[in-house]
């Protein structure tokens, strides 16, 4: 088991400031070709947003142009008074919004559990939890979706929700870090007579906020663009999520408008493109101590 | 559950108020455990029980008012599977896609990763946010930026072609260059993924390896090959994992681009399989999802073994 | 064979309980299914309360206008209205009567009928409504094993739309009357300049629609009597190749542009296509001069038969207030409510003295479509024909695309058929 370690201060060799200058020396030729790969991953973002501006008949213009020749608004407006994206949006983040507060509260109680407390089949059931994670979605699809209309939740937000409250990447997570809590902090407070559940609530969700805001942001923004489930289960146009929304648009009935659909991406995009810069930390963290331990 | 203090039976008072407070202590551990459980078997395990049981019978949609109507029909459905025309083609996509996607998102995300680990300090923030941006984006609403991109006259690469004085082609309209368009897409997607995982692990190697290996007069390439690939191997290996698993089950960009066209040359496996229960065939449908359960359970064990190993 | 399926019937039991929930909910009222009993409209009771009806497409966002003029008629029914795109419809469907979820009414493809009658979701046509009063090719789409499923709504059949300039310039100065004459019409206009001569469908979604017009006109049939697929016989060769020489000759493109198919045709890159009614709006909306374009009725060979399309109204089996319902179905089929569907959104009627109307009768290329209309066919009402219909799309990209031969093409359709099997 590796166990993640910062990048600590070697014992230096070389004088440490020579050491410096040599490493950003050596590193300057680097730039033209981050910007290059940059360039490569930013181009198609940059594209849409420009796109978004644009005409129908300007976006299928033979040469492409970069800037709009007449930037119009016309494809927002359609958006939300043509297209009730309004509605989609509301549904996404109702959908997004319950399936997190279901991973944070079960996933970690699941987490606490595996972590710090004792019972039997405890490796086994983690061992389950985890395989789960190997299972494809179409898997469940069928069974699921039956299931999901027999309780009369077809085309409903609980519908869309349900299913996915208890995801496994939750419970490894939480796992993971609260394994990293000394023992001595809960055993004082066992000790002083706190029942498990005031320790769960008091001590360890309290010192948990940096993985509870990375399993946030992370199951937020897969709600947010998952795709098959809500595909199937929202039948009605009013239950719609954004990437349903985008994708039976594209396909379908507004496929030749390539204004609206650049704009429908926008509308999909830019959200998360905030949010996650605003929280980006958060990601770097979380998927690194994911992907170190274990 | 319970059941530990069976034995605990006619001994002294000491012991059996110890059975009994471990016994508490297993119902506590158990009740943070329900709430999930019921959950997951609910909405996770039953399904993954119920679709292996669908697998082996002729379940169609026009049953689901009678399921006892249906007959078992043992290794039928497998069997229709593997001599499906277009399963071994949507397979034989989805094997390219993997074999040579992972490659080259690995590649990329490693070769950002180090290039970003060689003391860059000046935005670096600004690269790592910029190549992580794809990763946190709508795979459908990228399809349909991507499907513009691509598109065979006002695309914007051939229009960049053009401009070489190349004549593009319908990248994907053309059955040549179809799913080729979709793997560097998909590689575009995740690289950015992939390096903030690699970047973690580069940090994770103690610096003065490097240093002693300088000071022996190693190359940089010789450093690359003997400190870092052997050291960052687990975290290669999560990677790899954790996107063969998506890769496997490729979807959207198809659904979205190319209807799993021209020819079926975009056609995955997980797309056969929508299609399929779209037509009602869900005993069909179950067993394809299976055979591609399995792919992924193998796939896995073998980057375990490729990386795991010496 | 017997053995096995006792056997399944006890593993079933535990396993299959999440399936049954809801099953043993509703196979107490499943007995109206496929008995053929049509019970009258009129005896069902009066019409009251709400229903739910389901629409597509422009027809969705439209359908309220006809709903408000039947609660002024009937006030004692409410009717809801929700849209529903026309590219998720089909799944949706599905998904609903799999779910037990429906609505009362909706508007069905005319090529599901079959498959969600058999799925048992459809309440047969109640004798009150006369199959004489719509087009027999529109009627037929409603009929599954003998039993009508709902009532024809508005239909659609696919003509030639040609550029009459670019065809006068090319020296073709009548519509095409046979096979040998479309193949040359598209000819010249090549010739004369245009990138390709016609727009044919080569593979993909639907691509079937405009292929099997070809295989009728030939003399083929999808089913024979005894209900077994027959598309690989003489007809569907004759037809494949002649479908196929437009792509091996670049008459036609094989491959979609940028542009869509309108567009070129504004443009005079295509100088012909075959589509249905809507194209009017949408080609001259792109730029066409009215003046310069018309339509004419499909080629005639053994005949000259179109494919024939539309809406179909239908009422579902779990529907809960079906005299309600059912009312305002058979208020659809009045021909002034046709006609007024027609105004609102260019929907052609299925009823056929609807199309006395002049509203209808003043416009020539309508007046083209409303004649194409007597001689227009639908794919048998058989469950399984999405499913078919996909393989039938796939061959024709084989062979239109790909490099398999046209008798190979027809082979694979007739084996991939008989082996989904018409579901009946």
């Amino acid at each position: 088991m590796t166990t993640i370690t910062p990048a600590r201060e070697a014992p230096p060799l070389v004088p440490g400031r020579e050491r410096a200058r040599r490493r950003r020396r050596g590193s300057l030729w680097l730039y033209p070709l981050l910007i290059l790969g940059l360039l490569f991953v930013v181009t198609p973002f940059a594209w849409m947003l420009l796109g978004a501006f644009k005409t129908t008949a300007e976006l299928r213009q033979v040469p492409p142009t970069w800037f709009p020749v007449n930037p119009t608004f016309e494809n927002f407006t359609n958006l939300f008074d043509r297209l009730n994206f309004l509605r989609y949006f509301f549904n996404s983040a109702v959908v997004a919004a319950g399936v997190t507060a279901g991973n944070l509260l079960f996933g970690s109680m699941l987490g606490y559990a595996l972590a710090k407390l004792h019972f039997r089949g405890k490796r086994v059931l983690f061992a389950l939890v985890l395989g789960t994670l190997m299972v494809p979605g179409i898997v469940t699809f069928m069974p699921l979706f039956v299931l999901v209309a027999n309780l009369g939740l077809v085309n409903t937000h609980l519908g869309l929700i349900l299913p996915f409250v208890a995801g496994a990447f939750g419970v490894f997570l939480m796992r993971q870090f609260i394994m990293g809590i000394p023992d001595e902090l809960l055993d004082a407070a066992r000790v002083d007579g706190a029942g498990e559940y005031y320790i769960f609530f008091r001590i360890i969700m309290p010192l948990s906020t940096v993985p509870l805001a990375t399993l946030g942001i992370l199951t937020f923004l897969g709600s947010w663009n998952s795709f098959l489930w809500p595909l199937v289960v929202a039948s009605t146009e009013d239950m719609y999520t954004l990437p349903v929304a985008i994708a039976l648009f594209a396909t379908g009935a507004q496929t030749t408008n390539l204004g609206l659909l650049l704009a429908g991406a926008v509308i999909v995009v830019l959200p998360v493109l905030v949010v996650f810069i605003l929280l980006q930390r958060y990601f770097a963290q979380g998927i690194a101590m994911t992907g170190i331990k274990g | 559950m319970g059941g530990t203090t069976a034995k605990a039976v006619g001994t002294a008072g000491a012991a059996s108020t110890a059975g009994r407070s471990r016994r508490r202590d297993e119902l506590v551990a158990w009740s943070f455990a329900l709430p999930f459980l019921l959950f997951f078997l609910v909405f996770m395990a039953g399904p993954i029980v119920v679709a292996l049981v669908t697998s082996f019978t002729d379940l169609r949609v026009t049953d689901l008012r009678n399921p006892l109507s249906v007959d078992f029909v043992a290794l039928e459905n497998y069997v229709a599977v593997l001599g499906d025309q277009q399963f071994q083609k949507a397979a034989a996509n989805t094997a390219v896609f993997v074999l040579f996607g992972i490659p080259l998102a690995m590649t990329l995300g490693l070769l950002a990763a180090v290039g970003l680990n060689q003391g860059i300090v000046k935005f670096r923030t600004v690269f790592r946010v910029g190549y992580y941006l794809p990763a946190v984006t709508s795979i459908v609403a990228i399809a349909v930026i991507w499907r513009l991109l691509l598109g065979s006259e006002s695309g914007l690469v051939n229009g960049l072609l053009a401009g070489l004085g190349i004549d593009g082609p319908g990248w994907l309209t053309d059955e040549r260059f179809a799913l080729w368009s979709l793997i560097v897409m998909a590689a575009w997607r995740s690289l950015g993924f992939l390096m903030v995982i690699f970047l973690a692990g580069l940090q994770a190697i103690p610096q003065d390896l490097y240093e002693a290996a300088e000071v022996d007069g190693a190359t940089r390439w010789q450093r690359f090959r003997s400190i870092t690939l052997p050291l960052l191997r687990p975290t290669l290996l999560f990677g790899a994992v954790i996107t063969s698993i998506g890769y496997l089950q490729f979807f959207e960009e198809p659904f979205v681009m190319t209807q799993g066209g021209p020819l079926d040359a975009t056609l995955s496996i997980a797309m056969h399989a929508y299609n399929q229960f779209s037509f009602g065939n869900y005993g069909f449908t179950a067993a394809l999802s299976y055979i591609l359960f399995v792919a992924i359970a193998l796939l896995t064990l073998f980057q375990f073994r490729l990386f795991r190993s010496e | 064979m017997l053995n096995s399926s006792v056997m399944m019937r006890r593993l079933a039991i535990p396993v299959l309980a999440m399936l049954i929930l809801v099953a043993c909910g509703r196979s107490a009222d499943s007995s109206g299914e496929g008995d053929g009993s049509q019970p009258a409209a009129e005896s069902m009771g009066p019409a009251t309360g709400e229903i739910q009806v389901w629409a597509m497409g422009a027809e969705g966002e439209n359908l309220g206008v006809l709903a408000d003029d039947f609660m002024a008629e009937f006030p004692d029914v409410t009717v809801v209205v929700t849209p529903v795109p026309w590219d998720a419809a089909h799944d949706r469907l599905v998904n609903a009567i799999a779910g037990g979820e429906v609505p009362d009414v909706s508007l069905i493809g005319t090529t599901w009928m079959g498959e969600f009658a058999n799925l048992g979701g459809l309440d047969p046509t109640p004798s009150s409504v006369d199959p004489a009063d719509f087009f027999e090719g529109a009627w037929n789409t409603t009929v599954v094993d003998g039993t009508s499923y709902g009532v024809p709504w508005y239909v659609e059949t696919r003509l030639l739309y040609y550029r009459t300039d670019l065809a006068e310039a090319a020296g073709v100065t009548e519509p095409p009357a046979n096979w040998d004459e479309l193949k040359a019409m598209a000819q010249a206009i090549k010739d004369a300049g245009a990138d390709y001569g016609i727009s044919l469908q080569p593979g993909g979604t639907g691509a079937w629609q405009t292929f099997m017009p070809f295989f009728w006109q030939a003399g083929g049939e999808i089913l024979d009597d005894g209900g077994s697929f027959t598309l690989d016989g003489e007809a569907c060769v004759e037809a494949l190749t002649y479908y196929d020489s437009y792509f091996e000759e670049g008459l036609s493109p094989t491959a979609a542009t940028d542009t869509p198919v309108e567009g070129l045709f504004a443009n005079g890159d295509v100088g012909s296509f075959i589509s249905g009614p809507w194209m009017i709006a949408v080609v001259t909306d792109a730029g066409t001069d009215p003046a310069t374009f018309t339509v004419a009725h499909q080629p005639t060979e053994a005949s000259g038969t179109s494919f024939v399309g539309g809406g179909n109204m239908a009422v579902f089996a779990d529907s809960d207030n079906k005299p309600a319902a059912w009312a305002f179905v058979e208020y659809l089929t009045r021909p002034e409510v046709q006609v007024k569907w027609f105004e609102t959104v260019k929907d052609l009627p299925a009823v056929q003295s609807a199309w006395d109307d002049p509203a209808l009768t003043d416009d020539e290329m309508l007046a083209a479509f409303g004649e194409q209309l007597s001689d227009a066919k639908a794919p048998p009402a058989v469950p399984n024909w999405e499913q078919v219909a996909a393989e039938i799309d796939s061959a024709i990209e084989q062979v239109t695309v790909g490099d398999m031969s046209p008798e190979d093409g027809c082979a694979a359709m007739q084996e991939q058929a008989t082996s989904i099997g018409t579901g009946l």
